[in-house]
């Protein structure tokens, strides 16, 4: 047991290898129970402290709010569409320092920009294609809360079918589809991309630490259950993101050398129902009347998408 | 409370006032403190913005009292009426808060005399509606099923249910909210200024070179449930509880058992789920406190 954050490059293979006391302090204002907050504890501990967080605006913007701060570093406060920019200034400025030779080798910090789904998916997307067509050398940690969280939780480019959202209150909740950045990554062909989630510690922290041992433009999208969005109980948001993985919804893969590698295939599939109705997003799917067609639907989309992996 | 400061308002326009109320947020998000106001006047309000002379406060929660953001105190004169939902008396929470006006205590319970989850909302409204005297008690319940609409009709019945008990409860204290005159213009206080030294960044906004200075921030007092770990049954597998605690409040000991940091915890009960044999419990926070107290007295 490692008292404080990861502190070698020792493959993490173990769930015991993973510290039992965080790098980032307590103290924040996120809500209770936020699976985006989780997520990024477990890859900050990966990262260590060594670590700059360039953060478009979103939730995790309060996490830093002056005087008071979790991180054990720098963070810097960009606009929502500009965080890969930014992390382009601070790269390039390290860089120059270390050309200069002001910058010592174990002074040099890693480039992280943290962003939510609203940037990562929507607005921020032209930084972020800009940036990975420069190669630029940062991580993109996407907290995935599939909406608008700060504002109100308004539907956003990773908002699913269905879910109800501050603007999509109709009787069908949102009537679009889930955008899927891992893919429109991957089309780049950048260095790394994957999908992962606080529930699964282990592959987030393997993931986490793949990313950090590579160059180049790199992506760990967490899905990230939301109590106060998504509407469940706080005590539920773990159990909520393995219902994700194990009815398939949230497929766990990354993308290395142009090849997609599931890293958790569910042995047998839980039905997705088992997962919508355990959020109040999804209500409207099963209350006062089951809506067969919508829940059909859903179903047949993850299975599509297994079907075709399987094939 | 923004449906709160709905209905009430919605009361006393039913009533024939001309009625403002509008809530007012910082981050949408649980934990922050949210505000709600309602002006009314038998006049036309030509008045707009946040009230900074309120003739009633109402605290939802006393736990607020202890959050800065909250400005529970702000604005309060000799005419302000205060009432706060709490389990402790007016006289300790007078004289906590040094209210200069008369001060009241709304008894919190976790339940309420159906059985239900105690409705917060609807018994702060009902409160207030009764102490502005103002409102008739047909009003209140009209404009309670009408703000709640949209809501089952069961849940619609308790809240008014509970609204008219809280109203019909508080007939000592009917009209003791008597409304100050609105200050002429030139009455009104000037911003008081301070005049600031022109310093340098550095002494005017110091530089935080410490890392994780966010422990100042005690995050605790925004639990209502408390998670209790059961040492005695505890098999130190840390990692399932202590690891995905989203607020990093489970510190492993050296001999490897998870204990709760009270200043951090926010009551998310994450643990309790996680844990494999069931020992972690969910106490309500007033209980552990008062339990807490009461062995600090034998001590
Ligand atoms: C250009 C711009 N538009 C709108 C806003 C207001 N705003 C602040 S945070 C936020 C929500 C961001 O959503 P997301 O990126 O998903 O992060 P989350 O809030 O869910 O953490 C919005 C719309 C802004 N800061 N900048
Ligand atoms: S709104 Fe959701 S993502 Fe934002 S802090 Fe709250 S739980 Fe986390």
């Amino acid at each position: 047991m490692r008292p404080e954050g990861q502190r070698d490059d020792k493959p993490i293979r173990k769930l015991k290898q993973l510290p039992a006391r965080h790098i980032m302090a307590s103290g924040t204002p996120m809500c209770a129970g936020c699976g985006g907050l989780e997520a990024i504890n477990e890859a900050y501990d990966v990262l260590g402290e060594n670590t700059i967080f360039v953060n478009a605006a979103g939730c995790m913007t309060l996490l830093s709010i002056y005087p008071y701060t979790p991180f054990r570093g720098s963070w810097l406060y960009t606009a929502m569409a500009a965080a890969p920019a930014g992390a382009q200034g601070v790269r390039d400025a390290l860089d120059v320092l270390a050309a200069k030779g002001k910058l010592d080798r174990d002074e040099d910090l890693e480039v992280v920009v943290l962003t939510g789904d609203g940037s990562a998916y929507g607005m921020g997307l032209s930084a972020t294609s800009g940036a990975l067509e420069r190669d630029l050398d940062f991580l993109y940690i996407c907290y995935d809360n599939e909406g608008y969280g700060n504002t109100g939780h308004q539907y956003s480019g990773a908002t699913p079918h269905a879910a109800r959202t501050a603007t999509s209150r109709g009787e069908h909740g949102f009537g679009g589809y889930k955008k899927d950045l891992f893919s429109i990554w991957a089309a780049h062909r950048p260095a790394y991309v994957a999908t992962a989630l606080a529930a699964e510690p282990l592959d987030l922290a393997k993931k986490v630490q793949k990313a950090k041992q590579l160059k180049g433009p790199r992506l760990i999208l967490a899905l990230s259950p939301c109590p106060t969005g998504w509407d469940f109980e706080p005590r539920d948001a773990l159990e909520m993101g393995r219902l994700a993985v194990e009815t398939g919804v949230w497929p766990l893969k990354e993308y290395v050398d142009g090849v997609v590698t599931h890293t958790k295939v569910p042995k047998t599939r839980l039905p997705v129902e088992r997962y919508l109705g355990r959020q109040g997003r999804f209500r409207h799917l099963f209350e006062p009347e089951r809506d067969t067609g919508q829940l059909d639907e859903i179903q047949a989309r993850v299975d599509a998408y297994w079907d075709a992996i399987e094939r | 409370m923004k449906t709160a400061s709905r209905i009430l308002g919605t009361a006393l326009f039913l009533d024939g006032f001309e009625v403002q109320d509008a809530p007012r947020y910082g981050a949408e998000r649980r934990g922050a403190p949210i505000f709600a106001y309602v002006r009314a006047d038998s006049r036309e309000i030509h008045e707009r913005g946040i009230i900074d002379r309120p003739d009633l406060v109402v605290v939802a929660d006393d736990s607020l009292c202890q959050v800065p953001a909250a400005g529970v105190r702000l604005g309060l004169s000799a005419q302000t009426v205060v009432l706060i939902r709490s389990r402790e008396d007016a006289a300790t929470w007078r004289e906590r808060l040094r209210v200069p006006g008369p001060m009241l205590v709304l008894p919190a319970s976790s339940t309420d005399d159906d059985g239900g989850e105690s409705l917060l909302g609807a018994e702060c409204v009902g409160a207030a509606a009764r102490l502005l005297g103002v409102v008739t008690r047909d009003s209140l319940k009209a404009a309670t099923g009408q703000e709640l609409e949209r809501l089952p009709e069961e849940v619609r019945a308790r809240n008014v249910r509970a609204a008219l008990r809280v109203f019909d409860g508080h007939a000592d204290h009917a009209g003791i909210v008597t409304g100050q005159p609105t200050l002429p213009l030139a009455a009104q206080e000037p911003p008081r200024w301070i005049d600031l030294q022109v310093e340098s960044a550095d002494v005017a906004a110091p530089t935080i070179h410490a890392g994780g200075t966010s422990v100042q921030v005690r995050t605790g007092l925004w639990r209502t449930m408390r998670p209790v770990v059961d040492h005695e049954r505890c098999h130190r597998c840390h990692w399932m509880c202590a690891l995905p605690c989203p607020d990093n409040a489970l510190l492993v000991d050296d001999a490897g058992y998870p204990r709760v940091d009270l200043d951090h915890c926010k009551g998310c009960m994450i643990c309790v789920a996680q844990c494999p044999f069931h020992v972690i419990h969910a106490v309500p926070e007033h209980e552990a406190q008062t339990a807490e107290r009461a062995e600090a007295g034998d001590a």
